[in-house]
């Protein structure tokens, strides 16, 4: 009904909610590529630090070390070497996407090639998993 | 926002940096998980076999080049994500600075656990 409009086109749009900038369906597959990066990217910066806080225990010598490793052989932290793989992947994988396109190689099937980048990570990071868990 | 020509440059300084030392990365950790994993049976997992990896000198150099490296692309993807929050430059060059310094503390450690161990 003409009679519910009554903004004139001369006024500016009303300010967007923050929370409109974390509703997944405001974003493309170029934005998640990019959220994704910077999450996985993050991640793998605090995984970083950790593992080598983790390795000073070598420093401690082997009594502190094969301790520490009968721990990080259960099945609770081989899950947790599947998370930073499956990060790792996503980033690396990504990472190729946009240094690629980045030189103008594949720049204009990039969403292609991010949805192809997805697919390989989970296949490798299945069979990652598969290899942990048996050698476990 | 304008940015200077000398802003640009540097950040598409840095991009190259960073693009350059993540291919490296994925052949330095590839060799890496290699080592760790598939070199000793059942992976590298008792102190007295990564004493005896860290003595091969070929390692103890892949090794050093791989904890440059990955602090290299940490530390500038870390500053990339402060950058986007959209700093001054005075701001945007003292974090550049903490994060020199904390690249080079990053090293430095890694280094002093490796010299511990191999030494």
């Amino acid at each position: 009904m003409k009679t519910m409009e009554t903004r004139t086109p001369e006024r500016p749009p009303p300010p967007r909610r923050l929370a409109s900038g974390l509703d997944p369906r405001r974003r493309g597959a170029g934005s998640w590529a990019f959220v994704l990066s910077r999450i996985t990217g993050l991640g793998l910066v605090v995984y970083l630090y950790v593992h080598l806080g983790v390795l000073s225990l070598l420093a401690r010598g082997p009594e502190s070390w094969d301790s520490f490793i009968d721990v990080v052989r259960s099945k609770p932290f081989l899950a947790l070497d599947v998370v930073v793989i499956a990060g790792w992947l996503v980033h690396a994988l990504n990472g190729i996407r946009v240094t690629l396109a980045n030189f103008s190689f594949g720049a204009r099937v990039q969403k292609a090639m991010f949805s192809v980048a997805m697919v390989v990570a989970a296949v490798l990071l299945v069979i990652m998993s598969v290899l942990i868990f048996e050698g476990s | 926002m304008i940015e200077t020509r000398e802003r640009a440059s540097r950040h598409s300084w840095t991009w190259f940096v960073q693009a350059f030392t993540g291919v490296m990365l994925l052949i330095l950790l590839s060799l890496h998980m290699i080592a760790q994993h598939f070199i000793v049976e059942g992976g590298l997992r008792e102190y007295a076999d990564i004493v005896d990896y860290l003595r091969n000198p070929v390692i103890l150099v892949l090794e050093g080049l791989f904890l440059v490296t990955v602090a290299i692309h940490a530390l500038l993807g870390v500053r990339a994500v402060i950058f986007d929050f959209g700093l001054s430059e005075r701001s945007e060059r003292r974090v550049s600075l903490s994060l020199l310094w904390l690249g080079i503390a990053t090293v430095a450690y890694g280094a002093w656990i490796i010299w511990l161990v191999a030494v």
